[in-house]
């Protein structure tokens, strides 16, 4: 990997963390309907961030 | 706190959705892409606009496109980002936003973005300048900035004299942002061309205009038509230039290169040096029709070092800027007091960044030394530098060492003489040069020989 590609690695990987930090910080205060639409975005990103990843290595 | 108008630009569908939980409460629209969040503005009036600078991996800079016009249209403009790109960040500052908040931080809340904003909010408009872009509690700075803001609405063209780094690209900027233009901002580095570059760049070209011109283009002229057209470095410029520039500017028409055809433009001119103009018209290196044109109001800018007090509250600025925390031990707040700032802002600019990425704990004036020799290397070569000057080298690498030489020769030469009444033995005596050296200069100027 070029260093190019691990800066766009780093980049990525926490721009996402710092978005499942957040919810993962309003899940207590949030309603049921609420809590569930964050889980679902949250899932969807840590998707994203585990393709990112599986890229990154092969 | 009242319901705010608020934009959020963001592509990230749980970031959006974050953001719009912490703002709850607010009348919050969200913008997924540049295009949507330039339609909004244009739609709508916003108190505030959160701007993710990271709108999607093919293009990294267009949340910083987003920021003058958010900025334009008076909202309080915040970027906001999962990571801390120390260039971007500052250039951001540059272009107007007002604050950053740093996504996922767990020391900063959008809650404390919003008290910001409320405390900005809450400030006279030209006490706001002083909170986010000029911090300065410099009398004379301050004095000199209200008085060009008083004439930010007006067609007056301002001149701005000051050292390499001392802001005077900001201030031409938030003169513009508040001259209710709707037209761009237009910035040109005069020093930074050949001359026929100059021409080509300020005026454009049409295809075939000269050996290389496979196309046309249009010029910065036309692109500030309806803005502000801001020149630095203006005492670089030369005599044709001038001329051309001169008939420009009077009768709001011009000619591309190659072209018969006429185009109107309509701008206003703000112009920086960091050079003597009225020595430069003594020394016939600029019109005075010309200098009459763009000197209507003159701000001067005052260095760092002649401003000791401005030193701990920028450092504060643009480490908050950052989401940065660097504490200091007093030692090194007496020697960041005591430096010479010979980049100016920009060098402490610098050495935030590498205080920001190489500093841990309490920062001692032992520690401070080694940064502050790097930031002064990273920082441009300064108008206080004795042997050589930002200005003098860019007029070195656009017209050639030795025509920069001679030019430098000739202005001191025509000031010597113009000191002292024209006499040309006091001239060679004061200015210990040969008999030759002082003709060949007038020879060059068209005086004699």
């Amino acid at each position: 990997m070029d260093e190019e590609a691990l800066c766009k690695l780093v980049h990525d990987v926490n721009s996402k963390c710092a978005s499942l930090t957040s919810a993962a910080a309003l899940l207590k205060g949030a309603s049921e309907a609420e809590r569930a639409e964050f889980l679902k975005l949250m899932r969807d990103q840590a998707r994203s961030l585990f393709e990112t990843l599986e890229n990154a290595r092969r | 706190m009242a319901k705010l108008s608020i934009l959020l630009v963001e592509d990230n569908p749980l970031a959006q959705k974050v953001m719009q939980t912490e703002l709850k409460g607010h009348a919050v629209d969200a913008a997924a892409n540049p295009a949507a969040a330039a339609a909004n503005m244009r739609k709508k009036r916003y108190d505030l606009v959160f701007l993710d600078l990271d709108l999607g991996a093919k293009d990294a800079l267009a949340g910083l496109r987003l920021i003058a016009p958010a900025a334009a249209a008076g909202a309080y403009t915040v970027i906001m980002s999962g990571h801390d790109d120390e260039e971007i960040v500052s250039r951001a500052y540059e272009l107007g936003c007002h604050d950053f908040y740093s996504k996922g931080s767990e020391t900063e809340s959008v809650a404390q973005v919003l008290t910001r904003f409320d405390r900005h909010r809450a400030l006279p408009e030209e006490e706001q300048v002083f909170t986010n872009r000029f911090i300065t509690q410099d009398t004379p700075t301050r004095t000199a900035i209200s008085e060009a803001l008083k004439f930010a609405a007006s067609d007056l063209p301002i001149l701005i004299l000051g050292p390499s780094g001392t802001g005077k690209t900001m201030l031409a900027r938030v003169l513009h942002e508040r001259s209710g233009r709707e037209g761009a901002f237009i910035a040109v580095n005069c020093a930074a061309y050949q001359e026929d570059l100059l021409e080509a760049e300020l005026f454009g070209y049409r295809k075939g205009a000269f050996t290389g011109a496979d196309g046309s283009r249009s010029g910065r002229l036309l692109e500030a038509d309806g803005g502000t057209l801001f020149l630095d470095e203006i005492g670089s410029m030369s005599l044709a230039m001038q001329t051309k520039l001169l008939k420009a500017i009077e009768e709001k028409v011009f000619y591309p290169l190659g072209s018969d055809k006429p185009e109107g433009s309509s701008f206003r001119v703000i112009s920086a040096t960091l050079e003597d103009l009225p020595a430069l018209v003594r020394a016939g290196k600029l019109r005075f029709d010309f200098f009459q044109r763009i000197h209507g109001l003159t701000v001067t800018l005052r260095p760092l070092r002649e401003r000791p007090d401005d030193v701990l509250p920028l450092l504060a600025h643009f480490m908050r800027a950052g989401g940065r925390r660097v504490t200091f031990a007093d030692d090194a707040k007496a020697r960041l007091r005591a430096h010479a700032w010979p980049g100016n802002v920009r060098e402490l600019k610098r050495l935030v960044e590498l205080l920001a990425a190489g500093a841990e704990g309490m920062v001692t004036a032992a520690t401070l030394g080694r940064y502050l020799g790097e930031a002064r290397a990273k920082a441009p070569v300064a108008e206080e530098d004795p042997a050589l000057t930002e200005s003098q080298y860019r007029k070195a690498v656009a017209q050639g060492l030795s025509a920069a030489v001679d030019a430098m020769e000739d202005a001191a030469i025509a000031r010597c003489l113009a000191e002292n009444g024209g006499k040309k033995t006091k001239a060679l005596k004061t200015l210990k040069i040969s008999t030759r050296l002082l003709y060949e200069s007038l020879a060059r100027r068209g005086k004699e020989g």
